[in-house]
């Protein structure tokens, strides 16, 4: 059983990588079609010298920093509130909001904000999308922390407060270092999945807010197109660099 | 640092511009610009330029009909026209800024949708018609030919309601612009026999797939296939012999740009002749600018599919604008197909 | 008496009123309005959109979506159990494994599905493979199906299938398996027996995060399916982008939302408690 459990593990991970590993190998590729035509660089070229991509780019880092910025502090400070007194609407908000699907956050979005637009004479822009993204993002930090606060000790923090700290000292000296390894796989996780939102982003999106999913869906329904490819193969490296750096800090 | 001041360095960085020169929002059709366009346009005016592109006419009014989107310049397409000024989504074009607006062919200085040019100018024009790879023997010639079953699996159609509703009103010899509920209901029963046919119901990024042989037959507009005709020599196009629609993209200004002088220095920058062939020349357009026509190549100016000669052209036909309610009939139908 | 409390939770209640209620509550205002003319909202008020949702039309759409999540779903299932399992009885290198099951995710979910368009399509490497070691002369339609589509929807969401299978096998007692061996049971049989009806609190809550977004997604359907195959998520979207009737779009919305609470419902109601 142990081998069969192997021999599919080896076969699952294929099928879970050998896609993305197909779409890096052929970003090299030289020709625009499947056939492989000799290595090349010139995908990477197109992609670094396009100003629309640079600026989709500094947009998307823009939002995903900033959004996960707020809503890290945000569904932490929440998750703590909760684990120390349960609030049934704010907790079953947050859980319908990480359930609702993302067509329907997206479109309800987009309506409030025209709908408040009119009186205010505002546009859609780049505040609009990390107002978006900091709404979906603040389930995931709570969800994240609040599995994180389950396994913490109260009696540190009353501990401390019997030493003379106040509520806020104890929180901030000894509940939040206890934390800080939930906090930042929190902060990682809102930061993903900013950084690669496609649907909301495309619906509350205005003129100078394109980002990169933007960009790559864009050409994508243009038809096939290699620079595709290598935007995807530089977002696997850096996202994967990025994990190892943080794996590097848990251990440390 | 404490957390407070690094937030709001952050919300500035978000906030602070990166250059300080004057700014104009172009919001067009993708491969509609020659490589060089913009920048030259950018560098002989000092200004910068926000230059997004869409897909559809549809993505484009979705974000303008909101009458702020932050858009300057956009470029519907000409049946577009009457109810965006009917809504005031326009700005009156002032003619005395536009030095170039004689450079327009003749057909296009006072049309039908827009009686002396007082919306928008004329940009790039096409027709749908027939791609098709030449080892279809016989040729497709008329769009009846579309729903025959040696296509099966291999042939796509626009995905677009107008064009698609259209094309079957036209093979069952109803007109394409029809507003009566029961030819629109026979055009789509049409419509759900073929799409059994269909591989799929792609815009341009059929052209590779039809360069490479993965399709035999699309319904498609006449630029783009001119562009895949240009990549491939098995390739060909045809106006069906039933009639086709004729559109014309126009750029036009919206009223609620803060930039309209600007705005009418880019679209008599677009008019210079120079300008348009160099677009034409590198998109395989064909542009409405007479004078732009006469300055490019022989192989370009003579293709069949981009400037069709004037006994194709009088069969076909430019689409008005359509009733409030046939409109949304259509929209119906168009959303029963793609989801039968 | 915690007294910050007032402060700690005040982000999350600013968020709660002004990016969930009123949104929310602004669709619940436009499904009951009438389309204008090119876009927008105008009165008269009216049940319109969602008698028009009672088409069959529209059931065929719900349905559609439903069996494509669904399936979605169990082949998530059956896919990531073995792999969940291996994960957990790995001795050494078990970090590793679970990042190799989680890089993908962390790359776009755009990413992985247009991965799939490159594979699948005629001149695709899958068909170019193919032809070229001689097993067919003539490309497949790989793409533009619902097939391609349910292949998009699996391979996006198997990681979430994967990790809650992962975290339930995990804390399973060895000896369980033991005892079990002590009176007799072949692999095969403690596998069903014991196994799997353990790791059930896993099994739900890994279904609970495949099929939910199943049902909602639209990307996939577009992408892969080619504009043919429409699902819920494609519906909303379109009637908010192309079709400009947002009132119908609204009311379609409210659907899914109602149909993904009652997904939830029977998991709360049919479910193991452990998962709660």
């Amino acid at each position: 059983m142990k081998r069969g459990l192997a021999i599919y593990a080896a076969l699952a991970y294929a099928f879970l990588h050998v896609p993305l590993a197909t779409l890096v190998v052929f970003s090299f590729n030289a020709s625009r079609f499947t056939l492989w035509e000799g290595f090349s660089l010139r995908w990477y070229h197109t992609v670094f010298t396009d100003p629309e991509m640079a600026d989709a780019a500094w947009n998307s880092v823009i939002i995903a920093v900033v959004s996960t910025i707020i809503s890290t502090v945000a569904g932490t400070l929440a998750a703590y509130a909760l684990w120390k007194r349960a609030s049934r609407t704010i907790s079953g908000s947050l859980y319908l909001s990480l359930v609702t699907p993302e067509i329907v956050t997206g479109i309800s979005l987009l309506a409030f904000f025209q709908w408040a637009f009119r009186w205010l004479g505002w546009h859609l822009g780049l505040y609009t999308v990390i107002l978006a993204h900091i709404s979906f993002s603040i389930a995931y930090v709570a969800i994240v922390v609040a599995a994180r606060l389950r396994t913490f000790d109260p009696a540190l923090e009353e501990a401390a407060m019997d030493l003379g700290a106040t509520e806020w000292r104890a929180f901030w000296r000894v509940t939040i270092p206890a934390l800080a390894p939930g906090i930042v796989a929190a902060a990682l996780l809102a930061l993903t999945i900013s950084f690669d939102d496609y649907v909301i982003t495309s619906l509350v999106a205005g003129v100078d807010s394109t980002t990169l999913p933007m960009v790559i869906y864009a050409l994508a329904r243009r038809g096939a197109n290699p620079s595709i490819n290598a935007i995807s193969a530089l977002i696997v490296v850096v996202f994967g660099v990025l994990i190892l750096i943080s794996e590097r800090l848990r251990k440390a | 640092m404490t957390r407070r001041t690094f937030l709001a360095g952050a919300l500035a960085t978000t906030a602070c511009r990166r250059d300080h020169r004057p700014r104009l929002n172009v919001y067009n059709w993708s491969a509609y610009v020659a490589p060089d366009t913009i920048p030259n346009f950018e560098k002989e005016f000092g200004v910068r330029v926000r230059y997004v592109t869409y897909e559809s006419n549809e993505e484009m009014l979705a974000q303008v009909i909101t009458g702020n989107s932050g858009w300057d310049v956009v470029f519907p397409t000409h049946n577009r026209i009457p109810p965006m000024s009917a809504m005031g989504l326009l700005a009156p074009l002032d003619h005395a800024r536009l030095k170039n607006l004689g450079n327009l062919e003749a057909q296009f200085q006072s049309p039908s949708w827009d009686r002396g040019l007082r919306w928008g100018i004329p940009y790039m024009w096409y027709g749908t018609g027939i791609a098709f790879n030449r080892s279809v023997a016989p040729a497709p010639r008329s769009w009846a030919d579309l729903w025959s079953p040696r296509f099966k699996g291999r042939l796509t159609m626009l995905d677009d309601p107008e064009d698609v509703i259209g094309a079957s009103l036209l093979k069952l010899g109803l007109p394409f612009e029809s507003t009566d509920p029961a030819q629109l209901r026979q055009a789509q029963r049409a419509l759900f026999e073929q799409k059994p046919l269909v591989r799929a119901y792609l815009n341009a990024e059929v052209r590779d797939q039809l360069v490479s042989g993965d399709v035999l037959a699309a319904q498609l507009w006449s630029t783009t296939a001119a562009q895949a005709l240009d990549a491939a020599a098995s390739l060909d196009f045809v106006f069906p012999a039933e009639g086709f629609p004729l559109y014309c993209d126009n750029a036009v200004i919206l009223r609620e740009s803060r930039r309209q002088p600007l705005a009418h220095v880019f679209l008599d920058y677009l008019l210079r002749p120079s300008v348009s062939a160099a677009i034409a020349q590198s998109t395989l357009t064909a542009t409405a600018n007479a004078a732009g026509r006469a300055l490019l190549t022989d192989k370009i100016r003579n293709s069949a599919a981009l400037y069709p000669p004037p006994d194709v052209i009088e069969r076909g036909e430019w689409p008005g604008t359509l009733p409030a309610a046939a409109q949304r009939l259509r929209d119906r139908i168009w959303t029963e197909i793609k989801a039968a | 008496m915690f007294r910050l409390r007032f402060w700690f939770l005040l982000p999350a209640r600013v968020w709660f009123v002004i990016l969930f209620l009123a949104p929310f509550a602004i669709i619940c205002a436009y499904s009951l309005l009438t389309r204008g003319v090119y876009g927008g909202v105008e009165r008269p008020w009216t049940l319109e959109n969602y008698r028009r949702l009672i088409d069959p039309l529209y059931g065929s759409i719900l349905l559609r979506s439903i069996l494509l999540s669904a399936a979605a779903t169990a082949i998530c299932i059956v896919l990531a159990f073995p792999l969940a399992l291996f994960i957990s009885r790995a001795t050494r290198r078990k970090s590793l494994y679970l990042h190799l099951v989680i890089l993908p995710f962390w790359t776009s979910f755009l990413v992985r599905t247009y991965a799939w368009m490159f594979l699948l399509r005629d001149t695709g490497l899958v068909n170019t493979t193919l032809i070229g070691l001689g097993f067919l002369r003539q490309p497949l339609p790989l793409l533009y199906n619902e097939g391609a589509v349910l292949l998009g929807l699996v391979y996006g969401f198997l990681p979430f299938m994967v990790l809650p299978l992962y975290a339930t096998l995990e804390r399973m007692d060895p000896t369980l398996l033991e005892a079990a061996a002590d009176l007799g049971a072949r692999p095969w049989a403690t596998f069903f027996r014991v196994i799997v009806p353990l790791a059930k609190p896993g099994i739900w809550a890994g279904a609970v995060l495949v099929f939910i977004p199943c049902l909602g997604s639209y990307l996939t359907p577009d992408l892969l399916g080619g504009g043919k195959s429409v699902m819920i998520g494609n519906l909303v979207q379109n009637q908010f982008t192309n079709a400009r009737d947002w009132p119908f779009g609204s009311a379609v919305s409210l659907a899914l939302m109602l149909l993904t609470l009652a997904a939830l419902a029977v998991v709360y109601l049919r479910g193991p408690k452990e998962m709660l």
